[in-house]
Parts: structure tokens; sequence; C-alpha cells
């Protein structure tokens, strides 16, 4: 692998690379792509939350104004951003730790993503969650 | 000494002569802007008119730097990639555009639900409640989405570096995420600016 890398470094320019002897197990790819996932499921959950109930609504609007500046003025998506932000953050430093040494199925856990975002998209289309909410 | 030696050089122009021709360009049109043109006006009247510059400026260039990445994806995909630095470069510059646009859309957003009757919400409730309830609130979340993926794809690509080359599944990923974010982009932009033409903040 390190004499094809370092062929791959002369024929194509790159910025940066770790070292070319060195391989690294995709376990960081994986976490980096399912804890991106997880944030926006977050984000399409607590947003469904909301609509569904008023005092949910209020509680994600408050998280929003613990820290974010005009968060009176933006409303719960502050809260909404903040959760968002949270779990996604949050689930990569966790996953990162765990799976950066391990050499996992990438094709597999790309269509784990690929389906969580297609479901984080969905959920986030106002006619379904207006209805799933109960409207 | 050869007279042709100077058509021999292969130097590289640095990042700092770049970054100074670029300066200059935007300082003298941004100069000339301001001293013939009622700038003023060119922002709009709205209360909403500065930080709605900001997050269109935001957006605007990320969508410029997205396109590009758009294509350099398609070419990691392929595996045909030459400019994979700039590649790296790219998806980092991206996630900085995205997060700013995200930042600057907060600010105006205060702008846009504002409970005074001339506000674009209030507007918007009264005459076509449709394009808040669904276009604006669908636009607002999915705007998100660009910035974990871009995130991830900058992450993968200077964390790999030149493995992700040899790499089937992380090619195809980086390329699926770079895609991804930018159906994202152009969903988010083309809905943003429907809104800002129909009722402006």
């Amino acid at each position: 692998m390190s004499g094809k890398l370092l062929e791959r470094e002369r024929e194509v320019e790159v910025a940066w690379t770790p070292s070319a002897s060195r391989f690294i197990p995709n376990g960081a790819a994986v976490a980096a792509i399912i804890s991106a996932m997880l944030g926006l499921i977050t984000l399409a959950v607590v947003n469904l939350g909301t609509a569904a109930s008023k005092a949910f609504n209020e509680w994600v609007h408050g998280i929003g104004k613990l820290w974010m500046p005009g968060a009176e003025g933006i409303g719960p998506y502050s809260g909404k951003e903040t959760l968002s932000a949270l779990v996604w953050i949050g689930s990569w430093i966790v996953l990162h730790v765990a799976l950066r040494s391990r050499d996992l199925n990438l094709g597999r856990w790309l269509i784990v993503f690929l389906v969580g975002i297609g479901i984080a998209t969905t959920l986030l289309w106002p006619p379904v969650f207006e209805y799933l909410a109960g409207h | 000494m050869n007279g042709n030696e100077h058509l021999d050089e292969r130097r590289e122009a640095s990042t700092a002569s770049l970054a100074l021709v670029v300066g200059i360009l935007i300082g003298s049109a941004l100069a000339f802007v301001l001293a013939t043109a009622p700038f003023s006006a060119l922002l709009g009247a709205g209360q909403g008119a500065v930080p709605a510059m900001f997050h269109g400026l935001a957006a605007f260039l990320y969508l410029f730097v997205g396109t590009i990445g758009l294509y350099l994806a398609w070419r990691l995909w392929t595996g045909r990639i030459r400019a994979f630095a700039d590649l790296q470069l790219l998806a980092t510059v991206s996630a900085t555009f995205s997060l700013l646009a995200i930042v600057f859309g907060n600010w105006l957003y205060i702008y846009y639900r504002a409970k005074d009757s001339g506000s674009p919400r209030s507007w918007f409730m009264a005459n076509m409640p449709v394009v808040h309830k669904i276009f604006f609130e669908f636009k607002e979340f999915i705007a998100l989405f660009t910035l974990p993926l871009t995130v991830a794809a900058a992450f993968i690509l200077w964390y790999y570096g030149a493995q992700v080359l040899d790499r089937k599944w992380m090619r195809y990923t980086v390329a699926v995420i770079l895609a991804l974010s930018f159906f994202y982009l152009v969903v988010a932009f083309g809905l943003g600016a429907a809104v800002t033409k129909l009722k402006p903040a």
C-alpha cells in the first residue's frame, strides 16, 4: 500500500496527507458520516416534537435562549439548531474514539447514511411533519 | 548564459500574492461602487437589509465554490482526479461558507419573523401562507444539512489525504456527500431567492 500511495502522491497534487506508510482504518470516516446523519435526524425529530407539543416547543426555544445571541427573535429554530449540533458533535466524538482503529464495511455504512438522510429530509417536508403532528 | 532561461523557470505564484491580487480587485470594485452609487439604495430599505446582504453574499460565494466542488467530486468518483489538493481546499471553504450563511441566516431570520405587520412572515401569512408554511420552513431546515455534510467531507479528505484515492468506497463516500450537500444548497438557495423576491426582509 505504501509504495502505491507514494506513487499516487507523485501523480496527484495533494495539499496534505498523513504518512504514506501508515494505513488508516476507515472507522473515522464512518464516524464522521454517521454522526452527521444523527445530527440531522435529531433536527427532524425535534422539529416534529415542536409541531406536536406546545410545551416541548417552549422548552426547545429555552435551549436556544441559553446561549444563542438573538434567540428571542429567532424563536424555537435556535433550539432546534442547538440540539442538532450537540448530537452531531457529541456523537462524532464518541464514535470517533470508538471506531477510529476499526476497519468497517464503508459501503454498507454509506447506505445507512443515505437512508438516514432521506428519512430526515422526508420528516422535514412540512406536509409530512404537520400530518404526523396531528394538524 | 542562455537567454531563454526565464522561460524554463517553473515557480508557482505564492498564496500571499494571489490574496493580494484578489484583495486589490475586490477593494477597487468596492471603492468604485461606494464612490459613485447610492449604496443604501443598493441594499434596500428593509430593516433586515444588512443581514440579508451578508447572508446572500455568503450563500452566493458558497454556490460558486460548491459548483466547482461538485465537478471535482465527480472526478473523485471516477478516480481520475489530479487536483486533489483543490478538492481538499474547496471542501473546507464550502464548510466555512455554509457556516457563515447559516450564522447570517439566523441574524436575518429575526427580521423575517418579526411580529410587526410589515415583516415577511406576517405578510406571507396574510397573503400567501403556503410560501411560509411549506417553502420557507423547508428551506430553513434543509439549508442546515449543508454544514455537517461539508464538514464530514472535508474531514475525510484531510484525515486520510491521498489514501482516499486508492480506496473505492471512500472516494464514493466523499463524492456522494459533496453531491448531496450541493443538492441541499441549490434547493435552499433557490427557495431563499424566491422568498426574497416575493417579500424582502
